[in-house]
């Protein structure tokens, strides 16, 4: 989940949270404000009837031991007054039912004892319960609806500046980050932020990205300087071993160790020659700009090597058909990209194995694969197969140096091709080339 | 012939130089750029065999003089760095060849040989072995009227060279070089040359004994000729 989103999602929510816990909590709150105000009401006009009573008498309200009482026309609110029994003491405020001309009504009532004229008096307010909480309906939905606009308001809001102020950081990902080979070192072109966490970030990833490159540059170098360097000196001992071999005055068993000399040296030559054009490959010194295609590739890969097949008696089947063309593709290094899989097919292949290579479209890549008979690769090995020098177990016996993965594998990186590779040990392996689509001629598709 | 060969690595320059003085040449050796420009300068050469590395020198530069000073030599360039431009622009410069290091004397000599048919013709380019008649021009092999049948590219390679080093016995490891030269691969024995010469015996040997193609023992493979 992107940043942006998980941030945006937390105020969301946070905030209706707290809208609802407070329209959830707002009936109480009101209904107690209301109580309250209605309770000091209440006591305001018994303090005003009092205040009426010891002014003028109860004889203003009361005659001949007549009780006083008078109501609103909808009864919502009244007042009593009535002689009490003597002793009586009451002064509360409380929720309670009333029967005022046949309708049960529920008040909220002051009930109050005081003595006048020596005798006991009960006065009663009330206010019908209904009244007091009339207004806290309408007081909760408009309260509701205008904490949601407000909500959204904000959410609105954060969501702007958040987009705003995450701007530096979407644009470090996607220019620095994504969509790029890493390290792949371009000029480095500084993101607009005033953000100072983001400018440490996009420099720290452009230092980085810089010493990668560095150390990834210094090794090609190296590599590519270090090959250069021992072609001369190869070159001085082979003309030296070629001129010796041709002496009259060379005894034969003597040729025979120049000749084991010369196979060596060979070796060395070889060793150097591949990790030169894998340097070369890697620092793109190598065009791509051939068409070919894949099966006129194959069958010249099969003319080079018929000769490794018929020695180990293995049928290799070609099943792939000449209708496809490889476009923007470099003909010299693919055909060593196959000759190397097709190759060690043969080398860890049985006597009368077999080989078998096939194409097919797969979701809009086009798959060629390679599957042999062979003696298998073993699963914990199978990542480390594509290492420079690495010789597996098994191989350890056939004659290679552990270069023909690695250039196979720098080849298909330059194009752009991915590799998978399957293997049942004591079975077989299969190699899968996939080809992006713009390394296929569209037409021919 | 008259090669002048610019080699800044005594060595080989040496080296070079007694293998071409033994077939024939006459050598000269300039190891640095400006004894080279001046000897381009004074003399005209058949051939200029170029080392593209020189301390005090571009060796396309040497290439440039040697083309207006001797428009006649045929130029081949040895160089340690292989660059794929290098060899472009060389090959745009007027270089005849290019043969990046380390590569192999033979290789060398029938390169030199392939500039001396092109830019001469060849009177003789059917050659008879014995009744085996090889025509290095379509690249067949006849007995007699009877086409040698199905000999493959990479056979027909190996014969040129063995012919073109007639009576010198080729080590598997040269023959690899010619024929496998270009193929970038983790072998590094040459035991298929034993494969493709058994097969190539096989073709001929259906037509009449071909014992002009021999087995030198431990050693390697000689066509042995006085043709």
């Amino acid at each position: 989940m992107k940043l942006q989103t998980k941030l945006t999602l937390f105020n969301t929510i946070s905030k209706l949270v707290i809208v609802t816990l407070f329209v959830l909590l707002l009936p109480g709150i009101i209904e107690s404000i209301n109580k309250n105000y209605t309770d000091s009401r209440l006591i305001k006009q018994r303090d005003k009837l009092l205040d009426i009573v010891h002014k003028k008498g109860i004889s203003n309200y009361i005659e001949n031991g007549e009780s006083y009482g008078s109501y609103l026309p909808l009864k919502e609110e009244y007042i009593s007054l009535d002689e009490a029994e003597p002793g009586l003491h009451l002064d509360t405020i409380k929720d309670e039912k009333r029967i005022i001309e046949q309708d049960t009504i529920d008040y909220r009532i002051l009930s109050h004892t005081f003595i006048a004229g020596k005798k006991n008096y009960l006065l009663e307010i009330g206010k019908s319960s209904d009244t007091i909480g009339e207004t806290s309906g309408p007081l909760q939905s408009i309260a509701f609806l205008l904490l949601l606009g407000m909500v959204l308001l904000t959410i609105l809001a954060d969501q702007a500046y958040s987009n705003y102020i995450l701007r530096p950081l979407r644009i470090i990902i996607r220019t620095k980050l994504l969509g790029k080979k890493f390290p792949s070192f371009t000029a480095y072109k500084e993101v607009k932020t005033s953000t100072v966490d983001f400018q440490h970030l996009d420099i720290s990833i452009h230092k980085m990205v810089e010493t990668i490159e560095g150390a990834f540059q210094k090794e090609r170098e190296f590599i590519s300087n270090a090959s250069h360097e021992l072609m001369t000196p190869i070159s001085i001992l082979q003309s030296k071993i070629e001129n010796l071999f041709e002496q009259d005055d060379i005894a034969d068993d003597t040729k025979l160790r120049l000749l084991e000399m010369q196979k060596i040296l060979n070796r060395l030559k070889s060793i150097t020659k591949t990790l030169l054009l894998i340097s070369q490959i890697e620092n793109h010194q190598f065009l791509k700009e051939d068409t070919v295609t894949a099966g006129s590739l194959l069958q010249d890969v099969y003319e080079e090597i018929s000769i490794r097949l018929q020695d180990k008696n293995i049928n290799l089947e070609l099943g792939v058909s000449d209708d496809v063309e490889l476009i923007n593709v470099n003909k010299f290094l693919l055909f060593n990209l196959l000759f190397n899989l097709i190759n060690n097919a043969i080398k860890y292949n049985r006597e009368n194995g077999k080989i078998t290579v096939t194409a097919k479209w797969a979701s809009g890549q086009y798959a060629i694969s390679i599957a042999d008979t062979g003696i298998g690769i073993a699963e914990e090995e199978l990542p480390f197969i594509f290492n420079r020098f690495k010789k597996l177990k098994k191989s350890l016996s056939q004659d290679s140096f552990g270069l023909g993965l690695p250039i196979v594998r720098s080849i298909a990186d330059f194009h752009q091709i991915e590799i998978q590779v399957s293997s049942v040990q004591g079975e077989g392996s299969t190699f899968t080339l996939l080809l992006p689509p713009g390394l296929i001629n569209a037409t021919v598709k | 012939m008259n090669v002048l060969i610019i080699e800044d690595e005594k060595a080989l320059a040496h080296e070079l130089e007694l293998f071409l003085t033994k077939h024939n040449y006459i050598c000269e050796i300039s190891y640095d750029g400006a004894s080279a420009s001046e000897k381009i300068a004074v003399n005209l050469y058949d051939f200029i065999l170029l080392d593209l590395g020189l301390p005090d020198y571009d060796g396309l530069d040497l290439l440039k003089e040697a083309r207006g000073t001797n428009p006649d030599a045929a130029c081949i360039i040895l160089t340690a760095r292989a660059e794929v431009s290098d060899r472009i622009k060389g090959l745009d410069l007027g270089a005849d060849d290019y043969l990046p290091k380390p590569f192999s004397l033979l290789e060398l000599q029938s390169r030199m040989q392939a500039i001396i048919r092109r830019k001469f013709g060849v009177p003789q380019n059917i050659i008879d072995l014995d009744g085996f008649m090889v025509n290095l021009t379509d690249r067949t092999i006849s007995y007699q009227e009877a086409q040698v049948s199905a000999i493959t590219k990479k056979e027909f390679d190996l014969l040129a060279y063995l012919l073109l080093h007639k009576n010198r016995t080729l080590t598997r490891a040269q023959l690899g070089e010619h024929i496998w030269g270009s193929v970038i691969n983790d072998d590094y024995d040459s035991n298929f040359i034993d494969a493709h010469i058994k097969n190539i015996r096989k073709k001929l040997n259906a037509l009449a004994p071909a014992d002009w193609l021999e087995t030198v023992r431990g050693l390697g493979y000689r066509i042995k000729t006085n043709a």
